[in-house]
C-alpha cells in the first residue's frame, strides 16, 4: 500500500513556481509563525531502522497481538499510513490505517478516545478542564508563552548553531505543495545522525515532512510526511466518537495533570510510554552524558521487578533483535542504540555502541 | 482434421464475408447477450457460484454451533459475527479472496477460448461475422461479469445466512463508527465491486492463457497457479520492490471500504494496476489470437 505512493519528500519542486529565497532564520520564522488550525491529510511514514524484518503475514498489526514496547516499535518501524483531521485546538482525529484494521485517536473537547478495530476495544481519557490552556506540541505551536516567531527563530538558531549546521536546501514538493527544505546537519562525527531535513510549506509555514538520514547513508532511515493535504476544515462529525456496541471500554487515569500525552498510544498496551516515563522518573533519575547530538541518556538500575530493562527484554520481538555484548544486550538501529546492561541499567543515544559502552563503564 | 479458419485481421474478416446481421453494433451486443446466457446457463457456473455461496454458510454454522470467538482471534471480523450477522458477509469475502475467488475466476477465464476450441465450436463462432477481436472482447466481458457476480454471491449469501442465524443491527466500521444495515449493505456491494476490479487483471491473464491452448483445464490450472504465485511473492519482504506490481497486491485492501470516511486510495491504485494488467495481457491475448490458425 505504501510502496506505490513513495513519499514525495525528495522530489524537486516544479520549476514553474519557485518560492522566494529565504535564509534559514526566515524559514524558521515561517515555521514558528504558522497558524494553520484546520487541516486534513494523509501521512505516510516509512523507516528502515535495520531491525529484523518479519514476513508480512506474521507481522503483528495491532495491539491484540503486540504488547508492551513491541507495539511502539511496530509503529516506529516499517511502513504506516495515517489520516489526520484537525479542526482548531480541540478537535483532532488520527486514523492509523492497517490492513483490514484501524487504530483511531479522537480528541474532542476534553475527551480523548482511543479505538482499535482489531479487538474492538476503546479507551477513554478525560482531560482536566484546564488542559486546553496548556501548550501542546500538536497545534497552537506554543503561541501562548512564546515571544514573536522571529525572535524565537533567532534564539533557536543561536542555540543550535554551535552544534548544528542549519541550511536551506533546494525547494521540495510535498503533497503537491512547494516547500522549503530546512536541513540540519550535526557538526560532530560522534552521532549516528547524518542529517535531518524538514520540509516547511512555502505558503503556510506548516511542517510537511521530516526525513532523518543516518551518517554515511544515502537514503533516509526514517521519513514521515504528508502525501495529501487540505487546509479546509474537516467534517465535524469526524470528531464525535461513542464506543461502538460490543466494544470493551477502559477508562484511563490521567498520569500527570499538567501534561497531555502527545504521542499516540494504544489501549491494548501493557505499558504506555507515559507510564514508562512516569515510572522511570519515580524510581530513579536519568543521567545525561554529553550534549546535543552525542548525548547519552542513562537509566539507573532498579530493584523492583517490572523495571524498564526487564520489560524491554521480556518482549519477544525486542529480545530477538537485541545482540549480546559484553555486560549486557545491545539493541542497535540505524539511528539509535540502546544498551541494556545485565545489572539493569539502560543507556541510550544516537551514538555508536562503543560510546554507550564507554559511558556505561565510566558511570560505574 | 476439420478445415481451418486462417488467421485474418478482423477488418478483412468482416469485409470478406457478407454479414447476415445488418448492424454490427447490435451483433456485438447480441453476441455478449448470448455469451452471458451460455455462461450463466451452464451448470458448472452455477456449481461454482453455489460453492462460493457455501463459504459464508459454513462460517455462519461453524460460529453458531461453537463457543464464542475471543476478540482479535481468527480472520478479521470473525469475532463480531455473534453480535451482528452481517459480519458473516465480510468474513466470508475476506476468507474467499486468497484462493476461492481466484479459483472460480480462473475456471471461467481459462475456459473462455480454450473451452470453445476444445468443444470444436470456436471455428463456428469465427465463421459468424463476429470477428476475432469482438469475440475476444465478448469472452472477456463474460469473465468480468462472472468476476462481479462471484463476490456478490458470497456477500449476499453471507448477509442472508447471517441474518437468519444471528441478530442484525448497526455495523461497526473499522474506524469505530456505526452504520445502519442499509448502509452496511451498500458497503457489501462496494466491497464486491472492489473485488470485481481486483479480479479483472487475473481474468485478463486467464484469457491470454486460454488462447495458448486447446485444453481448458490447462489454462484454468495455470491461471490459478499464477494467482497463488503472485500472492506468495507478495509475502516475501525481500521482494518489496516487486510488490506494487503484483496484481494481487491490493486484494486485501478492500478493508478501506469499511472506514469512515471511505478511503479510496487503494481502490484507485488497484484500478490503475488492474488496468495495466488488462492492457498488457489483453494485448498479448490479441496478438496470439488474431495470428493463430484456428484448427478446432
Amino acid at each position: 500500500m505504501i510502496a506505490a505512493g513513495v513519499l514525495a519528500g525528495s522530489i524537486p519542486a516544479s520549476a514553474g513556481d519557485p518560492l522566494p529565497a529565504k535564509t534559514p532564520a526566515q524559514v524558521l520564522e515561517l515555521l514558528a509563525s504558522h497558524q494553520v488550525q484546520s487541516f486534513s491529510g494523509t501521512v505516510e511514514q516509512s523507516s528502515e531502522l535495520g531491525l529484523p524484518e518479519l514476513p508480512a503475514a506474521g507481522k503483528p498489526t495491532g495491539p491484540a497481538s503486540a504488547g508492551g514496547a513491541a507495539s511502539v516499535i511496530e509503529l516506529l518501524s516499517g511502513d504506516h499510513t495515517a489520516r489526520i483531521y484537525v479542526d482548531g485546538k480541540d478537535n483532532a482525529r488520527l486514523q492509523v490505517v492497517d490492513q483490514l484494521a484501524e487504530r483511531d485517536v479522537i480528541h474532542h473537547g476534553n475527551d480523548v478516545w482511543f479505538y482499535s478495530s482489531k479487538d474492538n476495544s476503546a479507551a477513554h481519557l478525560a482531560l482536566p478542564a484546564h488542559a486546553g490552556d496548556t501548550a501542546r506540541p500538536d497545534d497552537g505551536r506554543g503561541m501562548h508563552a512564546m515571544p514573536t516567531p522571529g525572535e524565537l527563530a533567532r534564539k533557536l538558531l543561536a542555540k543550535v548553531e554551535p552544534t548544528t549546521a542549519v541550511t536551506v536546501g533546494p525547494d521540495v514538493a510535498v503533497a503537491g505543495r512547494a516547500a522549503y527544505n530546512l536541513v540540519l546537519e550535526p557538526r560532530t562525527d560522534a552521532t549516528l545522525v547524518g542529517r535531518v531535513a524538514v520540509a516547511v510549506d512555502g505558503k503556510s509555514g506548516m511542517p510537511l515532512s521530516v526525513q532523518v538520514t543516518a551518517r554515511g547513508a544515502d537514503k533516509p532511515a526514517f521519513r514521515s510526511g504528508f502525501t495529501s493535504l487540505s487546509l479546509d476544515a474537516p467534517d465535524p462529525s469526524l470528531f464525535t466518537f461513542a464506543p461502538p456496541p460490543g466494544s470493551t471500554v477502559k477508562e484511563i487515569q490521567v498520569p500527570d495533570k499538567s501534561h497531555l500525552p502527545a504521542s499516540f498510544h494504544e489501549p491494548g498496551m501493557a505499558i504506555t510510554p507515559e507510564q514508562f516515563f512516569a515510572q522511570m522518573a519515580a524510581n530513579g533519575h536519568p543521567s545525561v552524558t554529553g550534549k546535543s547530538w552525542d548525548a547519552v541518556v542513562g537509566l539507573p538500575a532498579q530493584a523492583s521487578s517490572g523495571s524498564p530493562a526487564e520489560t524491554l527484554l521480556r518482549d519477544p520481538l525486542l529480545s530477538q533483535a537485541a545482540v549480546v555484548v559484553p555486560g549486557g544486550h545491545l539493541l542497535s538501529t540505524a539511528l539509535l542504540n540502546v544498551l541494556i546492561m545485565d545489572d539493569g541499567r539502560i543507556f541510550a543515544g544516537m551514538v555508536p555502541p562503543e560510546r554507550l559502552q564507554a559511558v556505561a563503564a565510566g558511570a560505574q | 482434421m476439420p478445415s481451418s479458419v486462417p488467421a485474418d485481421t478482423p477488418d478483412a474478416d468482416a469485409a470478406a464475408r457478407p454479414a447476415p446481421v445488418p448492424a454490427p453494433r447490435s451483433s456485438g451486443l447480441s453476441l455478449l447477450g448470448s455469451e452471458l446466457k451460455v455462461l450463466f446457463g451452464r451448470r458448472r457456473t452455477w456449481a461454482l457460484l453455489l460453492a462460493l455461496a457455501a463459504i459464508p454458510v459454513l462460517i455462519a454454522i461453524a460460529v453458531r454451533v461453537s463457543s464464542p470467538v475471543p476478540p482479535g482471534r481468527g480472520p478479521a471480523f470473525l469475532d463480531r459475527i455473534t453480535q451482528n450477522g452481517l459480519f458473516v458477509a465480510f468474513t466470508a469475502m475476506l476468507v474467499s479472496v486468497p484462493l476461492f475467488m481466484p479459483l472460480a475466476v480462473g475456471v471461467v477465464a481459462g475456459d473462455t477460448i480454450a473451452g470453445e476450441a476444445n468443444l470444436g465450436t470456436l471455428r463456428y463462432l469465427l465463421v459468424a461475422p463476429a470477428g476475432r477481436v469482438r469475440l475476444l472482447l465478448v469472452k472477456y466481458a463474460g469473465a468480468l461479469a462472472f468476476g462481479l457476480v462471484a463476490p456478490l454471491a458470497v456477500g449476499l449469501a453471507g448477509a442472508a445466512i447471517g441474518a437468519a442465524l444471528f441478530p442484525v443491527g448497526p455495523v461497526t466500521l473499522l474506524s469505530g463508527g456505526v452504520v445502519q444495515p442499509p448502509e452496511a449493505a451498500l458497503r457489501i456491494v462496494l466491497i464486491a465491486a472492489y473485488l470485481a476490479v481486483s479480479l479483472a487483471g487475473l481474468s485478463a491473464i486467464g484469457l491470454f492463457l486460454s488462447t495458448l491452448t486447446v485444453v481448458p483445464v490447462g489454462a484454468m490450472a495455470a491461471t490459478v497457479v499464477v494467482s497463488v504465485v503472485s500472492q506468495v511473492l507478495d509475502q516475501l519482504p525481500q521482494l518489496e520492490w516487486l510488490h506494487p506490481w503484483l496484481f494481487s497486491h491490493y486484494w486485501l485492501g478492500f478493508g478501506d471500504m469499511l472506514r469512515q470516511p471511505l478511503l479510496w486510495d487503494s481502490f484507485a491504485s488497484n484500478a490503475l494496476l488492474q488496468a495495466g494488467y488488462i492492457v498488457v495481457f489483453g494485448a498479448l491475448a490479441y496478438g496470439r489470437f488474431v495470428s493463430k490458425d484456428i484448427l478446432s
